[in-house]
């Protein structure tokens, strides 16, 4: 017993060690909270080290003690994972249903239309076949004409969007948030993780055909200092596909607005 | 009469009608046919094919597990081996049936909760799907059963034809792993041209171009390592439930081996586990890298740091299990190594930490720092005469592991999602390096490192003492108890990470899923659905065990009780 005072007392003075350094360095609490927790592990660990061996078991006490052992397993793993932050759901899904919000839209008229279509298709059948039983009681050979369904295509051009009426450089906002170009760059002092440049000053840099280039072929242009990443070409080339040409031409026109001389957007290289 | 035709046709009309009507509905209406209650039609095919993927990664890996136990035995007449193999086997072709059983409900909820993208993605791969599986699946059940009855009758001189025909079960096993890793990773990195859309580059593609796609090989080579590894773990737990039951001090030395045996295998394919692991997220970065911020920094950087726990826990409770196994050798206390080797285990984080900043991967220098450091103990023990003891050593690997863990966990800021982070939650700056991917690198370089060192004073203190088997602390029973409950949970957090990978797509960037619930779910969400599929697959495993190896030991006692003279048997 005096062992596991001892360790556990060693775990808790290396944990207030960490802790003490951490404040004096204006670390998060929840960083702090997460190096005791691990001196306390590491208490444990030993303790567990230096205890005396435990008996066997056999029969139901094994079984007890297994279904124990497993009650505890699972506490662990799920109050561990919930106990962690959690991602909100509502935010991506608000996102997504605004991606998917056209092709969505698409697949549930196309489909509603089709079902028009069949049921019309169906009820021309079920005309034909009650004049040729009128034709029948009428002892009448009747000439039929078995009609064709009507295939209406859903028209293509039926879902164009009107989204030229909304705000232009919303748009152009809502797709930087959309495309989650935060996550590689900085713009207004949030997002980016050094893994693209820092985009306050990129209108002074870029025309607005320019910027579209790039988000179109992102081999394109180069930014300076940052030819590893355009080696390996960390800059998805994939935004063609998923955003519509307004939509790109929109982002490009609200970047190109951004000319903030004090932040040091590097220099672009065009490449092509 | 003509009243009679005449509605007869009316009601064969209505009828028609109605079949039609619900055959539109059927496959029109919605996003899918079928609402799957509770659960709903995400989470259930999650749920079937994580499921699907235990029982197909055991019976894929014990095979590879079982003919290495084999033809070790073989090759140091050792029939403790050759049992294991056995044993396993056994398990193994119980388990197959699950494999199957769960194979097909997969494809039932698959068609029934998504049949359009089910019916064009089985078009895509038709050749795999209607042809090369379902044969390498018959020519597995007809070699594993085989195998399985052929055991008792290819022995001694014949064993090698035995082995040969194991060998041949695991090529098979290979070739569908590779095989259906094609559809699976074709899911997350579909082959792409640059300039042409994917939609127009998959019409062009070919069979092999759309399996050997970016992230096919990288996803193959860590699913061999990791169900070698999931194999030892499960047969670990299966040796520790026959050693609470054993009821002679013989059966309880030979499932003390098992369980040693047994970990120290699926050890072996730990350790390859985070280089493999490492190279798959790099593929897939390096197909799309919008997949890093999503994995690292954004909707799944909490998911990592459960596995960062559980890789961790992991870690800690094998080394733990190797220090009970030396505690009951005797003799152990004697056993020494060079002072090199605390040494190296010390110095080894902060070196690789600094060396991994300078010289990222796939940067070569690295390796001019790190390979003669880590090999120092080994190489210059023999000019360096100070030693220590094996304990002490063991202990100063656990505090460097426990530092290792700390530093693998710590994330950058203490948010799921990397949009905005408040300063409260965020690494100041001079403490950031500790959540640089660098830093992680160099912890799991750490930690397998360790691990190493100790499975080398381990095989150092069996050769200088002697091994009391059966004589192990109880708590080791536990321990492999947890490892196996610790593999399935993390395997099951890896699949969940894979397949969310897709994001709201049923094929990334070519088929997108519709339906309201392609988005992330919480970690929370997946955590309990990941335990309740771990508590499912370990109950099936351990019912399995408990009918195919129970009546062999009750077999053996009863034999035990009424001995047969030689002459007669």
């Amino acid at each position: 017993m005096g062992n596991i005072f001892k360790k556990l007392s060693i775990g808790v003075v290396v944990g207030g060690v960490l802790v003490g350094i951490m404040r004096s360095q204006e670390v998060p609490s929840d960083f702090q909270v997460l190096f005791f927790t691990f001196s306390l592990i590491g208490a444990v660990v030993f303790v567990l080290l230096d205890a005396s061996p435990i008996g066997g078991m056999s029969g139901g006490k094994s079984v007890v003690a297994v279904t124990i052992f497993w009650v505890l397993l699972i506490t662990v793993c799920i109050a561990g994972a919930s106990l962690l932050p959690q991602f909100d759901p509502e935010d991506e899904r608000a996102k997504i249903d605004k991606l998917l919000g056209k092709e969505r839209a698409a697949s549930q008229k196309g489909k509603a239309e089709e079902l028009i279509a069949r049921a019309k298709a169906l009820d021309e059948q079920v005309r034909a076949l009650e004049e040729r039983l009128k034709g029948l009681g009428r002892g009448q050979a009747a000439s039929t004409s078995q009609t064709p369904p009507t295939t209406d295509k859903p028209s293509s051009t039926a879902g164009a969007s009107s989204g030229a009426s909304g705000d232009f450089m919303k748009v152009g906002e809502e797709q930087w948030q959309l495309q989650e170009c935060y996550n590689c760059h900085k713009l207004r002092g949030e997002g980016g993780k050094k893994r693209g440049p820092e985009l306050d000053n990129i209108g002074s840099l870029l025309t607005v055909e320019e910027i579209h280039q790039k988000i179109y072929d992102p081999k394109s242009i180069m930014a300076e200092g940052y030819e590893k990443e355009y080696q390996k070409g960390i800059m998805p080339d994939k935004f063609k596909d998923l955003m519509e040409p307004k939509e790109m031409q929109a982002l490009a026109a609200w970047l190109g607005t951004f000319k903030n001389t004090s932040v040091n957007t590097p220099k672009p290289i065009k490449k092509k | 009469m003509k009243k009679l035709s005449s509605g007869l046709l009316t009601l064969i009309v209505l009828f028609s009608l109605c079949v039609a009507a619900t055959g539109v509905y059927a496959q029109e209406v919605g996003p899918s046919s079928v609402e799957l209650p509770y659960t709903g039609n995400r989470t259930a095919v999650w749920v079937v094919a994580q499921l699907h993927i235990l029982f197909a990664a055991f019976i894929l890996g014990a095979p590879i597990f079982v003919v290495i136990s084999e033809w070790l035995g073989y090759r140091k007449q050792d029939p403790r081996y050759d049992r294991l193999a056995k044993e396993i086997t056994k398990v193994t072709v119980i388990l197959f049936s699950m494999t199957a059983v769960t194979g097909g409900l997969f494809i039932f909820v698959l068609l029934a909760a998504y049949p359009q993208f089910t019916t064009s993605f089985i078009n895509q791969f038709y050749m795999v799907f209607a042809v090369f599986y379902p044969a390498l699946f018959i020519a597995e059940t007809i070699l594993m059963y085989a195998y399985l009855y052929t055991w008792d009758v290819w022995k001694g001189e014949k064993k090698g034809r035995h082995i040969a025909l194991g060998v041949l079960l695991n090529l098979v096993c290979l070739l569908i792993l590779f095989v259906i890793n094609g559809p699976t990773s074709f899911m997350n990195t579909p082959p792409k041209a640059e300039g042409i859309s994917p939609q127009d580059f998959i019409l062009t593609a070919t069979l092999w171009d759309k399996i050997a796609n970016q992230s096919w090989f990288p996803l193959s080579l860590h699913r061999i390592d990791g169900n070698v590894a999931f194999g030892g773990f499960i047969a670990g737990m299966i040796a520790a439930y026959m050693y609470m039951g054993a009821k002679t001090q013989e059966e309880r030395a030979y499932y003390d081996w098992m369980g040693f045996a047994a970990i120290w295998i699926a050890v072996g394919g730990s350790l390859l586990q985070p280089f493999t692991g490492l190279l798959l997220a790099y593929e897939m970065c390096d197909y799309d890298f919008s997949f890093c911020p999503y994995m690292m920094a954004d909707q799944l950087s909490m998911f990592f740091e459960m596995q960062g726990m559980m890789i961790g826990l992991l870690f800690l409770a094998v080394n733990y299990y190797s220090w009970l196994s030396v505690k009951r050798i005797e003799g152990a206390e004697n056993v020494r190594m060079t002072i090199l080797a605390p040494i190296v285990l010390v110095v080894l984080l902060p070196i690789t930490m600094w060396v991994m900043n300078k010289y990222w991967i796939p940067d070569p220098m690295s390796l001019a720092f790190l390979l003669p450091l880590t090999l120092s103990p080994f190489l210059l023990s023999r000019f360096v005469p100070k030693t220590v003891s094996a304990r002490t050593v063991i202990k100063i690997g656990f505090i460097v592991m426990l530092v290792s863990d700390a530093v693998w966990l710590t994330p950058g800021g203490f948010v799921a999602t990397g949009t905005d982070v408040p300063d409260e939650l965020k690494l100041p700056e001079g403490w950031d390096y500790l959540s640089s991917m660098p830093a992680k690198l160099s912890a799991i370089l750490t930690l397998v490192f360790v691990t190493v060192v100790n499975y080398v004073l381990y095989n150092r203190t069996i050769k200088q003492g002697t091994i009391l088997w059966g004589k192990i602390d109880f708590v080791s029973q536990f321990v492999l108890i947890f490892l196996a409950f610790i593999s399935t949970w993390t395997m099951g957090l890896m699949g969940a990470v894979r397949s969310l990978l897709k994001k709201y797509f049923h094929t990334y960037s070519l088929v997108s899923d519709l339906s309201a619930e392609s988005f992330t779910p919480t970690l929370s969400y997946s955590a309990w659905w990941i335990t309740a599929i771990t508590i499912f697959f370990i109950a099936i495993v351990s019912v399995a065990a408990l009918v195919a190896l129970r009546p062999a030991v009750s077999r053996a006692r009863e034999l035990e009780r009424s001995p047969i003279p030689v002459a007669a048997k």
